[in-house]
């Protein structure tokens, strides 16, 4: 193992985690742009790495909103049936799509979430008239510590939710993120769930989404230790700094800076799309 | 239930870092055993999710809430096929 490439990845790993998780997201979109780009390694060994390392995210940031009963553990399993087997799709066609789709694929799914971070998001009005669509028990309530009571809420168009999160589990398997860019839209604007339990939820069902694709890719042997090891564990201890740092660096500062790295690393997933190669190898 | 996934997910978590950091560590001295135990710490991570549906699976059967058990199961199942699918088409 080359120590000092590990130390790199430990580092990278540590820095994109610890801004996704200030921001409350995965840092995995920024892992596989800087792994291919800088790092020069092969597009599927980079989703392996940060596939695992989107996997120890959600795992290890869980159990607090678990126990705050943000989490929506029933309606996470039903939509972990979509988003799996869109998952299974992903790893089916990540072997046959060229890789040069696979760099713009990820370039505008950067461009996507640049834009998504400057939209607001609103929690959905609690409307009396919607018929329950589900038969399932969905619907459930939260405390909310900034109201201090209870908040019912009703899970609306299930199957327009599960649509969009197959899409979800298919682009997490082929780039190899944790595809919050979809999944934001499926549970605001499908489900209107409120944002509280949406990110959790959405936080929850990650894990399992990568897990399946991360079987795969293991199996394949696409998830090499020594690229794979540094970047999870940097990720675990960069989600644990995220957090404790978010008080002292403003929001909007923060999101500027975020969108700022996206889009140019955005473009030059696009120009990689191209053949296009600004970075030239040192090695 | 969610009490439970809680401690799995927190303790799991914990094992897999640890063990992926001495696997690293050890590297250093004895790159071979080094690299097993981290290898060992990435697929007790890529497995911990699973194991949290597992987990859900079992107590929905406890609480005889047969539907939701089944759609666990099915989660699982999805899961354990794309395992398959990748042993299938491993490269060499």
């Amino acid at each position: 193992m080359d120590n000092g490439f590990a130390l790199w990845l430990f580092a990278v790993s540590v820095g994109t985690s610890a801004l996704g998780g200030m921001l409350g997201m995965a840092g995995g979109i920024f892992i596989v742009p800087i792994l291919t780009i800088f790092g020069h390694l092969d597009f599927h060994v980079a989703a392996g790495a940060s596939l695992v390392s989107v996997i120890a995210c959600s795992c290890g940031s869980a159990a607090p909103f678990l126990n705050q009963r943000l989490t929506n553990v029933r309606l996470a399993i039903v939509l972990e049936t979509a988003t799996t087997l869109g998952a299974l799709t992903g790893v089916l066609l990540a072997g046959a799509v060229p890789v040069s789709f696979l760099y713009f694929l990820f370039g505008a799914i950067m461009f996507l979430s640049a834009k998504q971070m400057f939209a607001k998001r609103k929690d959905p009005l609690l409307k009396k008239n919607s018929v329950a669509i589900s038969g399932l028990g969905l619907d459930s309530s939260y405390p909310d510590r900034g109201l201090g009571c209870e908040v019912a809420y009703r899970v609306e168009r299930v199957p327009m939710g599960m649509m969009l999160m197959y899409g979800a589990g298919l682009i997490s398997a082929l780039l190899g993120i944790g595809s919050g860019v979809l999944k934001i839209p499926a549970m605001d604007t499908a489900l209107r769930l409120p944002i509280k339990v949406s990110s959790a939820t959405s936080n929850f069902m990650i894990g399992v989404t990568a897990a399946a694709s991360a079987g795969a890719y293991f199996m394949r042997g696409d998830i090499v230790t020594a690229i794979a090891g540094p970047v999870a564990l940097g990720s675990v201890v960069g989600a644990i700094a995220g957090a404790r740092i978010l008080i002292v660096v403003s929001n909007r500062k923060l999101r500027l800076a975020f969108v700022v790295i996206l889009i140019a690393l955005g473009i030059q997933m696009l120009l990689a799309a191209f053949g296009v190669q600004v970075i030239r190898s040192a090695a | 239930m969610e009490g439970l996934v809680a401690l799995l997910l927190r303790y799991g978590t914990w094992i897999a870092s640890i063990a992926i950091g001495c696997g690293l560590a050890l590297a250093v001295f004895d790159s071979r055993l080094g690299t097993h135990v981290a290898t060992a710490g990435i697929a007790l991570f890529i497995l911990l999710p699973s194991l949290r549906v597992l987990l859900m699976l079992v107590v929905f059967v406890r609480e005889r809430d047969y539907r939701f058990a089944a759609i666990a199961a099915l989660v699982l199942t999805i899961i354990l096929v794309g395992i398959f699918l990748g042993k299938d088409t491993r490269r060499s």
